[in-house]
């Protein structure tokens, strides 16, 4: 069902690269309409089957690997058709792309746990997962941030200088992606906390429930990576880390984010995997 | 006239053919370039004139039937508008004929044949050439065509290859990477430290590009303020230059200092909040110190820099012209195409001519009988006979469009043309009418 959505995005994908190589108008045309197909495409899958378990898209870590990828496909298209800038796509479709074969490889079982039949639930899971989003735009525009910034900065004006937006434009759309991805963050780490305190009064004998704590691995990662994002916000407002330092940090945060995300979602058995 | 008959003709002198003196006596642009035009149609060497006059290059358009007569006509019509006798410009003229004549004007659109190959300004005044003759009326149907496609072959250039792309002069070096640094230029804010001719020009190019404010300082008042005055900005006292610099997006400095007049610490100094600054020193000896561009968020750009930007920019320039080029023999060859099919639509008129005629003959004979007929049913036998006609004469009408070489056409246009008498239809008629009269009496 996922893999309609993957052959779309890796079409994108290849028109994107074409067109950041090639910089015909045509060809990023040609990108933007197979991207939003895939989207749209996508929308279809995940809404197919939250009607057939009835309730979620995010309860099992393909799915929500697979809901991921469609938050990021939803918000890097909002942000090219704001800005009208194309160049940002062939740095992101990789990431969509890679994060879709997961979803695709390992299909994983729709989990039927009493205990995450709860709207308290779907908004932490969601929350968390658009911020995510926001922070994989957020690294993607910081990482091209630095090769932009390192060409000005060595006068040696090459492949990416002629392709990418201006730096303040990277930099701005790095900070707004940045407070929006720390907004549903911390929304999400929130919302989990309360529903964790109340579910553990109605299910006082679920072991995931009695097991979560600063121990577990995941709840770890997440802590860290609101504290990473959470200086990225202090150190601009309050030491003027604009530019290439907030940058920097954007692509940091993303890398933390990928490491818990994945590795820990599949292979570690954590106070979050639930049967 | 039959339209097969006008022919593309274009004479002029360029930079590759004409040194640059001749080409300012026989220069159009600085004059009066409406009535140059006027005056070209007014001798009617052809139906047809546009004159494109830039500094590099005087060339005049002209669509006619006769080639041979157009090209003494513009000679004369040369050497009489700008009093310059022939013999001094004959040697250094060139002179092209229908494709080879389109490919030349395309290839100018392009910016292929400019002195800086993919330089802008060029579209603009081939533009420019072809409003002054339309609206003179002295642009008629093929140029018209031919200047349009032009426009196309260069917006096609510029999107599709890197021709026009980087700066190849300092100054719009320095505007393009102000650019790429802050974006809209609009609301930034600029200090001019000193005054010099590439700063002047540099500050004229960001005040067109929509910088908010231009501070310019001097250690000569009297030499600030005029600057101000020219390029729109405003005086600032010597003294006061570091309270400017705090504030500026982007500097430019340009003083005959012998040793540097911005050092590290005063940047660092000046500049609490981490916003980025852009620093062109166009002055020789250098008027910022080597080390403020190793400030973070600190841009610091010398005029060699720039002037290596430049190189970089031309040679990758040169690498897209084979590029362009393409581009320009694709444009050609549809446009001879389209020539071609062009050349086809006499016959294509007769035919269809003759086909009614004889639909139309029939209905007339057939009149008596239709009278009969209720008026609807008499007009849909007038629609189901016209569509007849029409069906029959799609398919013929595209294949003889669309034929490839000129040969091919020629033949098959005279053959239609013995097949169904198109051409000697009336002197037939007149053959047949007097054979009767003969046979009569």
């Amino acid at each position: 069902m996922n893999l309609l959505p993957l052959i779309l995005y890796a079409a994108a994908g290849v028109a994107y690269a074409m067109h950041f190589a090639r910089r015909q108008p045509a060809i990023g045309r040609a990108a933007t309409t197979l991207l939003l197909f895939g989207a749209l495409a996508h929308t279809f899958v995940i809404g197919m089957q939250t009607m057939e378990v009835r309730f979620n898209p995010v309860a099992s870590p393909s799915r929500a690997v697979s809901t991921f990828v469609w938050l990021l496909t939803l918000s890097y298209l909002y942000l090219e058709l704001t800005t009208d800038e194309r160049a940002m796509g062939v740095f992101i479709l990789p990431v969509i792309i890679a994060l879709q074969v997961i979803a695709v490889v390992f299909p994983g079982m729709a989990n039927s746990d009493p205990v995450l039949n709860s709207g308290w639930f779907w908004i932490h899971v969601s929350s968390l997962l658009f911020a995510y989003a926001s922070f994989a735009l957020a690294g993607a525009l910081g990482l091209t941030y630095m090769l932009q910034f390192k060409e000005i900065k060595k006068k040696h004006l090459g492949y990416f200088y002629t392709r990418l937006p201006s730096l303040q434009i990277l930099d701005v759309m790095n900070w707004r992606a940045v407070t929006v991805g720390w907004l549903f963050l911390t929304i999400g780490v929130v919302v989990g906390v309360v529903w964790t305190a109340q579910a553990r009064a109605v299910s006082p004998n679920d072991p995931n429930l009695q097991a979560m704590s600063l121990n577990d691995p995941k709840i770890l990662g997440a802590i860290v990576t609101w504290a990473v994002y959470s200086f990225a916000m202090f150190a601009r407002q309050m030491l003027g880390w604009t530019g290439r330092r907030a940058a920097w940090l954007s692509a940091l945060g993303f890398a933390i984010i990928l490491l818990n995300f994945l590795p820990v979602n599949y292979f570690v058995t954590t106070s979050h995997t639930f049967q | 006239m039959r339209q097969q008959d006008v022919h593309l003709f274009l004479l002029g002198v360029s930079h590759r053919t004409a040194p640059v003196d001749l080409r300012e006596r026989l220069d159009f642009s600085s004059g009066d370039l409406g009535a140059a035009v006027e005056a070209l149609a007014a001798r009617r060497a052809a139906a047809e004139g546009v004159v494109l006059s830039t500094c590099n290059r005087s060339e005049i358009y002209l669509a006619g039937e006769d080639s041979a007569r157009a090209r003494q006509d513009v000679i004369e019509f040369l050497a009489g508008f700008h009093q310059v006798p022939e013999h001094v410009f004959l040697p250094h003229i060139f002179t092209l004929e229908d494709a080879a004549a389109a490919q030349h004007l395309f290839r100018v659109a392009a910016g292929l044949d400019s002195l800086v190959v993919g330089e802008p300004q060029i579209l603009g005044q081939v533009k420019e050439a072809f409003q002054t003759a339309s609206q003179r009326r002295c642009a008629g149907p093929l140029l018209t065509k031919l200047f349009h496609w032009s426009f196309a072959v260069g917006k096609r250039v510029r999107t599709e290859t890197a021709l026009g792309e980087g700066a190849v002069s300092i100054s719009f070096a320095a505007v393009a990477l102000a650019r790429k640094i802050f974006g809209r230029l609009a609301g930034r804010r600029v200090l001019v430290i000193g005054a010099g001719e590439i700063s002047t020009l540099t500050a004229q190019h960001l005040r067109s590009n929509g910088v908010g404010d231009i501070a310019i300082t001097s250690r000569t008042a009297g030499h600030a303020q005029s600057l101000a005055e020219a390029v729109g900005g405003r005086a600032v006292d010597w003294a006061d230059r570091m309270t400017a610099l705090a504030s500026a997006d982007i500097v430019l400095t340009a003083t005959g200092s012998q040793r540097p007049i911005l050092t590290r610490e005063q940047v660092e100094r000046a500049r609490k909040r981490g916003d980025p600054l852009f620093i062109i020193d166009v002055a020789v000896p250098r008027d910022v110190e080597p080390s403020v561009g190793d400030i973070e968020q600190v841009f610091l750009y010398n005029v060699d820099d720039l002037q290596s930007v430049v190189e970089e920019n031309i040679s990758r320039r040169a690498t897209e012209i084979a590029r362009a080029e393409a581009i320009v023999a694709e444009e050609v060859a549809r446009y001879t195409a389209w020539q071609r099919s062009r050349a086809a639509v006499p016959t294509i008129v007769a035919l269809r001519q003759r086909f009614d005629a004889i639909r139309r003959s029939e209905l007339q004979r057939l009149d008596g009988k239709l009278t009969a007929l209720p008026p609807e049913a008499r007009a849909r036998v007038d629609e189901v006979t016209r569509l007849i006609v029409e069906k029959l004469l799609i398919e013929p009408t595209e294949q003889l469009k669309a034929l490839s070489d000129e040969e091919t056409q020629v033949a098959y246009t005279e053959a239609l043309n013995r097949l169904f008498r198109l051409r000697e239809d009336e002197a037939t008629a007149e053959e047949n009418e007097s054979a009767k009269t003969i046979r009569e009496s």
